[in-house]
């Protein structure tokens, strides 16, 4: 008897709390500004994406060109001071042999 | 166990003796008054050798440096003599000698020195080329490492378009 008691207690139909409708409707209507939307927000991304990707990509390609014709003008410097070198110690070798002979 | 522990030492020394530290060198750039420092390393020369441009000489630079996997120039120019001593080149020459390159050459003047080291391979190919040349108040050390052809320093004391370098 007792558990009957406690069941049907527990399952009374019990009225709504005053404008509980109203406020689930607004809920469901979308409420709130158009920018918030999940698909505007996604839009925006995509478009902050498309203007910020090509500008970092062409900052890199112009940084590894920088790093490329440095690397270049030390490449040419480099043959040209063993060049130098390689010229001098011939130069040595021809004195040294001149002296010798 | 005392075999594994050698193996162990070995596998660890092996890597270390592949590159000289430079960077011993370039302490001594504090006291110079010029300096040229180069470091290009395997992916650096890439950089560089792709990025010849329309120069006439680029396919014979590019096959020079082709088959290299680096290029190291220090060279420093003193105030007076002895603000470097003899010393100071001795753990490069100890570390070319450790890489069992043959001098080849070795000149003496009055006042300066020119050594050349390199490692013959077969066909006429070179597996590195170091060139320190001293003289009381400067120093050049020029450290190739990779193969190159030994036509390659033909051009290279050639001329292959490099741009002369004043005289010092």
């Amino acid at each position: 008897m007792n558990l009957e008691n406690e069941l049907r207690e527990a399952l009374r139909r019990e009225a709504a709390p005053e404008g509980f409708a109203d406020r689930v409707l607004a809920k469901t209507r979308g409420a709130g500004p158009m920018w918030r939307r999940p698909v505007v927000l996604a839009v925006a991304a995509a478009l902050v994406m498309t203007v910020a990707i090509p500008s970092e990509v062409a900052r890199y390609r112009r940084r590894e060109q920088r790093r490329a014709i440095e690397a270049r003008d030390q490449l040419i410097q480099a043959l040209a001071i063993t060049r130098v070198q390689l010229r001098h110690a011939k130069e040595q070798i021809r004195r040294n042999t001149r002296h010798t002979l | 166990m005392k075999t594994a522990l050698l193996l162990i030492v070995f596998a660890l020394a092996a890597p270390a003796q592949q590159n000289f530290d430079f960077s011993k060198l370039d302490k001594l750039g504090a006291k110079a008054k010029g300096s040229t420092n180069i470091t290009l390393d395997g992916a650096m020369l890439k950089l560089a050798a792709g990025f010849l441009g329309d120069d006439s000489d680029k396919d014979s630079i590019q096959a020079l440096v082709k088959n290299l996997k680096g290029i190291y120039i220090r060279s420093y120019e003193f105030e007076k003599p002895g603000l470097y001593s003899k010393a100071d080149l001795a753990p490069l020459r100890a570390y070319v000698k450790s890489l069992q390159w043959s001098k080849i050459v070795d000149v003496k003047d009055e006042k300066e020195t020119t050594e050349i080291y390199a490692l013959a391979l077969p066909n006429d190919r070179l597996g590195g080329l170091a060139i320190i040349s001293a003289e009381p108040a400067e120093f050049t050390v020029v450290f190739i490492n990779g193969t190159l052809n030994a036509s390659d320093i033909d051009k290279l004391s050639g001329n292959l378009g490099i741009p002369n370098l004043p005289k010092r």
